[in-house]
């Protein structure tokens, strides 16, 4: 029997060991995140099939549901804890080569807890837990963008745990307030009571609960420690706060609307805002020079694509916002640690000066180009399907707001298109300066961008691969009686 | 007066969560800033204990007989507290500790003049 409690007892333990690690060996640091998340992604990968079947739901202390806390293993979870252990462990290799600067038994350690909160997130089953391991997420990530202590780090690193410090406040609030009316913390006896409480009480805690989430999930008025944080943080960093922090925080924005509160009538808000930010974010994104910066205004643009069609709440809405979510987490990796060794050979972040790169680096400009070819939507790759699916559910509703929504959603991914490609242009067209010679990224950092091209592509033409575990974990968002159901028994 | 009596402990812990964030909004000065957030800390604390609280209750522990469970004050919000104000801690400890760094690279924690990131 696999359970689920290893998927955050194992990384949490080995993160905590890591400087006792370091103690007898220096290098044994950088292997552990590898270890631990290779372990969580087979352990996760094992769970996969039962948790398709029937939810694991694990109480801890023996106590049984309504008053345990309880992690709860349904497909939304395992699904999550699969992506998170697959990116985290792609990430942590490239890392082996890539993080040599400054205290790195720091660096490992912090990048474990990071990933052990994130993994605690997606599987808890108690509010309170839910906004413990956020917390964990949190402080590790501000700790990491701090990482390289350099000016403009150590800048974004306050403004992001001042924002986030806050947001994480009124989180607490909200769940005072759910606690005072209930009197429980655990999610699922919380939806199963709420039925009974008066509409007005609950909006007071939804809201604070909601901007507190959409803090780290870069909502759109909440976002402006984004593209400071994921623009100075280290590129192995970056990776994981565009494709799995901001993902986590998202997650938790929809099991809050979807399962607590099973609130409908906040969706067509939630769809609009979705699509300010698409457009806010692309909008910015396009006037860039810096290459992360730009690559973090997208992903702000993608999480608005991603919250819009959660907020469609049919099935397809779902399935599309969660392959657009996996297709983002993919590619927005392999992007940004495409652009870290690029970054690290030019020494500079400007786009311009990447110009020649295809003769210099030309794995890593596949790679890239490939990660660009998939965010922007171009078959065969897997933003492909995603974005089709969304575009679909959009017009199956045959509501006014959706489809006049999805036409500007449509149009903030023309301007996607527009400056990506910009950069296409500039790897592969600019320049005639004559040969550099060959300068390679390392093979072990080439080796988990080459796993996550392959992904994108292979999931791109046969979508089916993945897309029953989407539907089972949409319908889990969906359908909160069964999720009470299983949980409380 | 009653209803000073009976809410005393929320209006005291929603002034201290608005006293903080007040501060947080409108200080220029990172440390001052840092002292809201401990603010706001505190105030969200006092409301979770209040959640919680009863007038003239005992603590949640059978310690001798006769105690009447009626009486007692519920014991899961001071264990939210617990790791609230840990949690806090860590976050006050490391905005401290960034607020050295920025010091030591700008000459000065007034955060109108550290703005070299903008949208």
């Amino acid at each position: 029997m696999v359970n689920p409690v290893l998927l955050i007892v194992i990384p949490l333990g080995l993160a905590f060991a890591i400087p006792l690690f370091a103690l007898f060996w220096k290098g044994a640091a950088k292997y552990t995140p590898p270890v631990a998340l290779g372990f969580n992604l087979v352990v996760s990968l094992l769970l996969l099939p039962k948790a398709l079947e029937n939810p694991v739901v694990v109480s801890i202390g023996g106590w049984q549901p309504p008053f345990a806390i309880n992690l709860v293993a349904g497909p939304v979870g395992v699904l999550f804890s699969v992506i998170i252990a697959l990116v985290g462990f792609l990430v942590s290799i490239y890392a082996l080569d890539y993080i040599k600067e400054v205290a790195t038994e720091k660096y490992h350690m912090l990048y474990l807890l990071l990933l052990t909160g994130a993994t605690g997130v997606v599987l808890t089953g108690d509010i309170f837990n839910l906004f413990v391991f956020f917390e964990i997420l949190c402080i590790s990530s501000y700790a990491l963008v701090a990482y390289l202590r350099d000016k403009a780090g150590i800048e974004s690193a306050v403004k992001y745990l001042i924002q986030g410090a806050v947001g994480s406040s009124l989180l607490l609030i909200g769940i005072g307030l759910l606690y005072g009316q209930f009197g429980t913390l655990n999610m699922a006896d919380i939806a199963e009571k709420i039925a009974s409480a008066s509409p007005i009480s609950l909006f007071v805690p939804m809201v604070l609960i909601i901007t507190g989430l959409g803090v780290e999930a870069a909502i759109f008025p909440l976002n402006a420690w984004l593209p400071d944080a994921h623009s100075s943080a280290p590129s192995s960093i970056s990776a994981i706060l565009s494709g799995i922090a901001i993902e986590v925080g998202l997650y938790a924005v929809a099991r809050v609307i979807f399962t607590i509160f099973g609130a409908s009538g906040i969706l067509p808000f939630l769809a609009l805002l979705g699509i300010l930010t698409l457009l806010v974010g692309e909008m910015c994104a396009f006037s860039q020079n810096n290459i992360k910066r730009m690559l973090a205004y997208s992903s702000i643009g993608q999480i608005g694509l991603i919250l819009f069609a959660l907020a469609i709440a049919t099935s397809y809405g779902v399935t599309g916002g969660l392959f657009q979510l996996i297709s983002h987490t993919l590619g927005k990796a392999l992007l940004f640690l495409a652009a870290g060794y690029m970054i690290y050979q030019t020494g500079s972040m400007e786009i311009s000066a990447l110009e020649g790169m295809d003769k210099k680096m030309p794995l890593t400009c596949l790679a890239f180009t490939i990660g660009v070819f998939s965010l922007v939507g171009l078959p065969p790759f897997i933003g492909f399907p995603s974005k089709f699916l969304i575009v679909r559910a959009a017009l199956a509703t045959k509501e006014t707001i959706f489809i006049v929504l999805i036409g500007l959603a449509l149009l903030g991914t023309v301007i996607e298109g527009a400056y990506f490609f910009r950069v296409v242009q500039v790897l592969y067209f600019k320049g005639e300066k004559p040969n550099p010679g060959r300068k390679e990224a390392p093979i072990i950092a080439l080796v988990p961008m080459l796993i996550l091209t392959t992904l994108i592509i292979v999931i791109g033409i046969y979508p089916r691969l993945i897309t029953g575990v989407l539907n089972s974990a949409a319908s889990e968002l969906l359908n909160r009686v069964e999720y009470i159901r299983s949980v409380l028994g | 007066m009653s209803f000073l009596n009976s809410y005393i402990y929320y209006i005291g812990a929603f002034g201290l969560i608005l006293i903080g964030l007040y501060i947080i909004l409108v200080k220029h000065n990172l440390i001052k800033v840092i002292i809201g957030l401990g603010i706001l800390d505190t105030g969200v604390n006092l409301f979770l204990i209040s959640v919680g609280y009863i007038t003239k209750g005992t603590a949640p522990i059978f310690s001798r007989p006769g105690i009447d469970y009626e009486n007692m004050v519920d014991p899961v919000p001071q264990a939210l507290v617990l790791t609230a104000i840990v949690i806090g801690v860590a976050v006050l400890a490391l905005a401290l500790s960034l607020a050295i760094r920025l010091y030591q690279h700008y000459g000065t924690l007034n955060l109108r003049k550290t703005r070299e990131q903008k949208w």
